[in-house]
């Protein structure tokens, strides 16, 4: 099973917990104190961008996308977002972050393309 | 050498399984190296084109028909070498490589198309295809999996674990629960188990969702979410994959995402299909379907 880009072993089944998913990616994020922002862009089918979107620093949402953009390979400053960890993020971010992320997490679950910019 | 994995996609029929499937394993030889032998389980016989850049391959079928018998044929006559980079004498990109056959099958409206896929595994077998060095076969099934000629991968045991490419759209909804039936039905003597659903996205509200959800309620995952993009109708008209055709664009590297969990993935379970009651539940609840008074089932609408 993945979630968030992480493997959860097949003996921990098909349904993982948001409490599983947060201790993973907070234990493999690791220190983030030198990560002051995380600004999200969405953009439409045709490569225009919609808008920015700041994001909470100290949630979930924060950390994860923190976590994402350090991990990935993808070149460039502001990094995509696979569709499959976007709205994973947000229904774990959802559960946990409650208010604080719920108009990110709204914009997330659309059919729009994210890219993410953390320094 | 690691053990061989052999891998089969099914799916509805139009659902974009051939595209998912070589745009996948395109990026697992480019991207890691792996060796693969594709076989075509369709009668269409586009379950290769992209990876040799040809319209159809000859099928195994066909090249029997023309020299009599199955047995008359050699497995270079069937088993071609991708083209480029997927080639195992280029090595320039990646050691990766795609040998590609395709079963074929009757003429539509004649005879049975299963025995294709039948004759086309055992002689593939037979002839030590799958001796050579190899990660991965990958079986491209279509989903008609009440004709038995079809579950012929899962049937005997060839293909041990399943992809089931769907979208959001009721229809692929079905298709894949009935797939997971075919796979229910043999798990326990061909040990073939599901390994995730691939939603291959229209792009419609709450698709991910419902994917989800379907998985999670036939015991799987939804191991990837495939956007919709433009770069997939590009590069078929190059008769390319992605990956080949332009491996920087966000599209490549979602395949690249999902040739990564597919080759860690072993999340691999014995299915348990939704009855139609719970599926129209599941369609209901996220507005593929709209629910209605029991009184009014069967009747017109009125004026």
């Amino acid at each position: 099973m993945f979630i968030c880009g992480y493997h959860f072993p097949a003996a921990m089944g098909n349904k993982i917990s948001h409490e599983q998913v947060v201790e993973k990616v907070i234990s493999e994020a690791g220190d983030l104190s030198d990560v002051s922002y995380a600004i999200l862009t969405s953009e439409n089918r045709d490569g225009i961008k919609q808008e920015d979107l700041r994001v909470e620093k100290g949630s979930f949402l924060f950390t994860a996308l923190a976590d994402y953009y350090k991990k990935s390979d993808i070149e460039g400053e502001y990094k995509m977002i696979f569709y499959t960890n976007k709205y994973q993020m947000s229904e774990v971010s959802k559960a946990v972050d409650g208010g604080v992320t719920a108009a990110v997490c709204k914009k997330l679950d659309d059919m729009l393309l994210y890219r993410v910019k953390v320094a | 050498m690691a053990e061989l994995r052999q891998i089969a996609f099914y799916g509805k029929g139009g659902i974009g399984k051939s595209t998912t499937s070589q745009n996948t394993l395109a990026a697992m030889a480019h991207y890691f190296g792996k060796k693969i032998l594709i076989v075509g389980c369709d009668p269409k016989a586009d379950s290769t084109r992209l990876i040799l850049h040809e319209k159809a391959q000859c099928t195994i079928m066909q090249l029997a028909s023309e020299a009599g018998t199955v047995e008359d044929l050699e497995l270079d006559d069937v088993c071609k070498p991708g083209a480029a980079e997927f080639d195992p004498a280029n090595t320039d990109i990646t050691d990766g490589f795609i040998m590609c056959a395709e079963s074929g099958g009757p003429e539509p409206g004649v005879g049975c198309a299963g025995r294709g896929v039948i004759t086309a595994i055992n002689f593939l077998e037979e002839e030590g295809a799958y001796d050579q060095d190899l990660d991965f076969v990958s079986y491209d099934v279509l989903g008609d999996v009440v004709c038995g000629g079809f579950a012929m991968p899962i049937r005997e045991g060839k293909a041990q674990e399943i992809y089931i490419v769907m979208s959001g759209e009721m229809m692929a909804m079905y298709a894949a629960n009935n797939i997971s039936k075919g796979i229910l039905k043999y798990a326990n003597t061909g040990g073939v188990r599901l390994a995730g659903l691939i939603c291959n996205a229209r792009m419609t509200d709450r698709e991910y969702d419902l994917a989800k959800h379907l998985a999670e309620q036939i015991g799987t995952q939804l191991i990837h979410f495939v956007p919709r993009s433009n770069h997939v109708q590009r590069a078929e008209l190059r008769r390319m994959t992605v990956v080949e055709f332009a491996d920087k664009t966000d599209q490549a590297f979602e395949y690249k995402e999902l040739a990564r969990k597919i080759i860690a993935n072993d999340l691999k379970v014995i299915p348990k299909p939704l009855e139609m009651d719970d599926l129209e539940a599941l369609l209901m609840e996220y507005g593929l379907e709209e629910e209605v008074e029991a009184d009014a089932i069967g009747k017109k609408a009125t004026a």
